[in-house]
């Protein structure tokens, strides 16, 4: 057991964090997401760099790591589907960016439009859809950020079956990814939460000093850091599935909890497309919504791990 | 980062699992503590045979009688003892904090005197912190010291005190300086509980026998050689003592149990095939493996040899938040069941531990000021 980061995976972190930062960073991110929510250079750059293959140069956990660094500096990319989710069910490293999909028709899910891979949930088995033009029909949403898709009837006929067992390993993995989002977007939203809190002043001080919101922001400290742990643990060990569920219900709790309650303590200036409140929140009901949401999440960790 | 135990942990906890079969009862799951003789003697067996083996103090210094393990090997050791009724008694606290803290601001004579006889097993603490009008504000505590020559003369009285009643020794925190700020006034007396002067009433509970004990202090004289640490100088050792506490129990292995017993009882009556209930099965233990990696997190940082952090204030609001998810999933699979005498124990207990041993409100507060780094409240 030994929960630090080696010198290799902070050398990610702080590799990540300068590629942001020299991307723009938090201006970069907002104009991302007014442009379409698909931040193409920073994929063209951490793909030069060399992070996209960390699932196999390295291991899925340096890949989570990195997923959920990601997600915790506001950033705009299927990223996780791509390093993470794709490799590990496929076996190889993608060529371009990856969709991850339900197999239902009319469902929506994100980045379609964008991927050149699309992997589907088909039950029993992951398919593997290489979108030709009209496999992919955009959908048009107004929630500030992630460009969503559904596929168009027919499609899944096209895509190739990945054999036994690829169902559940696909499944093991976005949840991973899931989990790894949502806590790196919870905690995002967190520090940024916390900076406007100690900087507002009403009443004549800091809102940050009020206690009723000092133990609500703690609530999701508790959880945003036991989501990032249980992720990092469901990387580190596959063999154990249970840990996926278990770490993408607690995300997803983490997740419904941090979105309400960020919004909440901003009050107005957090609904505004010029403060970047909305990098972190609008990510989180797309992903609340994948694989069928926290309570599928729930019953999958209750029947992994109980065996019920 | 690596997520698996060590080959050497894999074997101690087999190792403490056919030491608890040679040592407890098939089944065991705590002491009777209507007899405090028989408790107490059974207890101290169940140490004195913990101690033998090596294992009572092993976290601590060797040159202390420890083993110099590393603090996995506690958290082990914990988690194996804590959910099954905790066997050791109070004597867990002794390895947890109250030994460590006599070692850290301890005079030579009383490490030469308490030390030996906590890692043999011999004593059991208890700790007079919280009084009638000093509970989550324990720095407001009003049990006066006085210097009299070579004495102190103690009045004053203090609350819901747990294990008096096997206790041999009381960790008691005293002001010594009522003029000073709340923080700095105060000092840290050990000393045998029978000491004249010192009256113990037990008071009646329903969250488990000898949980709750009022102590009066009448001019109790002790003599100022029991002081640990300098005069008004206890505060600072009181924190570092309460850090370790935090995570000093396994929480959600006990959280695990009852869970485990829940959805056996559910895939008994048919109740797991209900969503609902797998739903909050799934979250419940979610909650609990979140609190067992948090708590994981702090065993991590003590083992590097890192200062106490807000770390342990996190992972003591998730413990005792998968604890309570549990007790209560647990009623509700049980049914009217649950509400019969020798079932319903789980739920009244578990409310306790978001009180005990620093209030979750306390805890919140913590995480605000160190984690977050939020401003203080006014």
């Amino acid at each position: 057991m030994e929960l630090s980061l080696d010198q290799e995976q902070q050398q990610i972190i702080d590799a990540i964090d300068r590629i942001v930062e020299r991307a723009g960073g938090t201006a970069h991110h907002l104009a991302v997401v007014a442009g379409g929510g698909f931040d193409t250079a920073l994929y063209d750059e951490l793909t030069q760099a060399g992070f996209l293959g960390l699932a196999l140069d390295l291991s899925p956990l340096e890949a989570t790591l990195a997923a959920e660094r990601l997600a915790y500096l506001g950033a705009y990319l299927p990223f996780p589907a791509t390093a993470l989710v794709y490799p590990m069910v496929t076996g190889r490293g993608a060529d371009g960016p990856v969709a991850l999909a339900p197999v239902q028709d009319g469902a929506v899910f994100r980045y379609g439009a964008q991927a050149t891979h699309i992997l589907v949930d088909g039950g029993e088995e992951a398919l593997l859809l290489g979108p030709v033009e009209g496999d992919v029909l955009p959908v048009d949403n107004d929630n500030a950020g992630t460009p969503l898709s559904r596929l168009a009837p027919g499609a899944i006929g096209r895509a190739k079956a990945l054999g036994a067992g690829s169902g559940d390993r696909l499944r093991q993995w976005w949840r991973i990814a899931i989990a790894a989002e949502a806590a790196g977007t919870v905690r995002g939203a967190l520090k940024l939460t916390a900076r406007y809190l100690s900087d507002r002043i009403q009443f004549g001080r800091p809102l940050a000093t009020f206690q009723t919101l000092q133990h609500r922001m703690s609530h999701i400290a508790v959880q945003g850091e036991g989501a990032y742990w249980l992720a990092m643990q469901a990387a580190a060990r596959p063999d154990n599935p249970a840990d996926a569920a278990i770490a993408a219900t607690r995300a997803i709790m983490a997740a419904r909890l941090a979105f309400r309650e960020t919004h909440q303590m901003h009050g107005a200036m957090g609904f505004t497309r010029e403060y970047p409140l909305h990098l972190f929140s609008m990510k989180l009901p797309a992903l609340q919504q994948e694989l069928g949401g926290g309570t599928a999440h729930a019953r999958a960790a209750t029947q992994l791990r109980w065996a019920a | 980062m690596d997520f698996s135990w060590s080959e050497d942990d894999v074997a101690y906890r087999r190792e403490v699992r056919s030491f608890l079969a040679e040592h407890l009862p098939e089944g065991w799951n705590g002491y009777d503590k209507t007899d405090l003789l028989e408790y107490k003697r059974q207890a101290k067996a169940f140490c004195t045979a913990l101690a033998d083996r090596g294992w009572l103090t092993q976290n601590w210094p060797k040159e202390y009688g420890g083993g110099d393990a590393s603090p996995w090997r506690a958290a082990i050791l914990s988690e194996e003892l804590w959910p099954i009724g905790e066997p050791r008694g109070s004597q867990y606290m002794n390895a947890n904090w109250v030994g460590p803290a006599i070692m850290f601001a301890g005079t030579p004579e009383q490490k030469a005197y308490h030390i030996g006889r906590m890692s043999r097993g011999d004593v059991f603490w208890c700790q007079g912190f919280s009084e009638p009008d000093a509970g989550s504000d324990l720095p407001a505590l009003r049990t006066r010291a006085v210097r009299d020559g070579d004495d102190y003369v103690i009045n004053g009285s203090k609350i819901w005190t747990s294990h008096v009643g096997i206790a041999d020794y009381i960790f008691l925190l005293v002001r010594t300086d009522p003029e000073a700020a709340k923080r700095e006034g105060i000092s840290i007396l050990l000393f045998p509980i029978d000491t004249p002067g010192l009256q113990i009433r037990h008071i009646d509970g329903f969250v488990g026998e000898q949980a709750f004990h009022h102590l009066i202090f009448e001019d109790v004289r002790v003599p100022v050689s029991c002081r640990l640490g300098e005069e008004n100088r206890g505060w600072p050792i009181v924190q570092r003592a309460l850090s370790f506490e935090r995570i000093g129990a396994a929480h959600y292995e006990t959280a695990r149990l009852i869970l485990n017993d829940a959805v056996a009882k559910a895939k008994a009556n048919g109740r797991i095939d209900d969503p609902e209930v797998q739903t909050r099965i799934g979250e419940a233990t979610a909650l609990i493996e979140a609190a067992r990696l948090l708590t994981y997190k702090v065993v991590d940082l003590r083992a590097a040899g890192s200062p106490p952090t807000a770390d342990s204030n996190l992972a003591r609001v998730a413990q005792t938040t998968a604890l309570q998810e549990a007790g209560m999933l647990a009623a509700d699979i049980y049914g009217n069941a649950s509400l019969e005498a020798g079932n319903d124990a789980d739920i009244r207990n578990v409310l306790a531990y978001s009180v005990a041993a620093g209030a979750t409100e306390m805890q919140l507060d913590q995480i605000a000021s160190r984690w977050l780094e939020l401003p203080r409240s006014k």
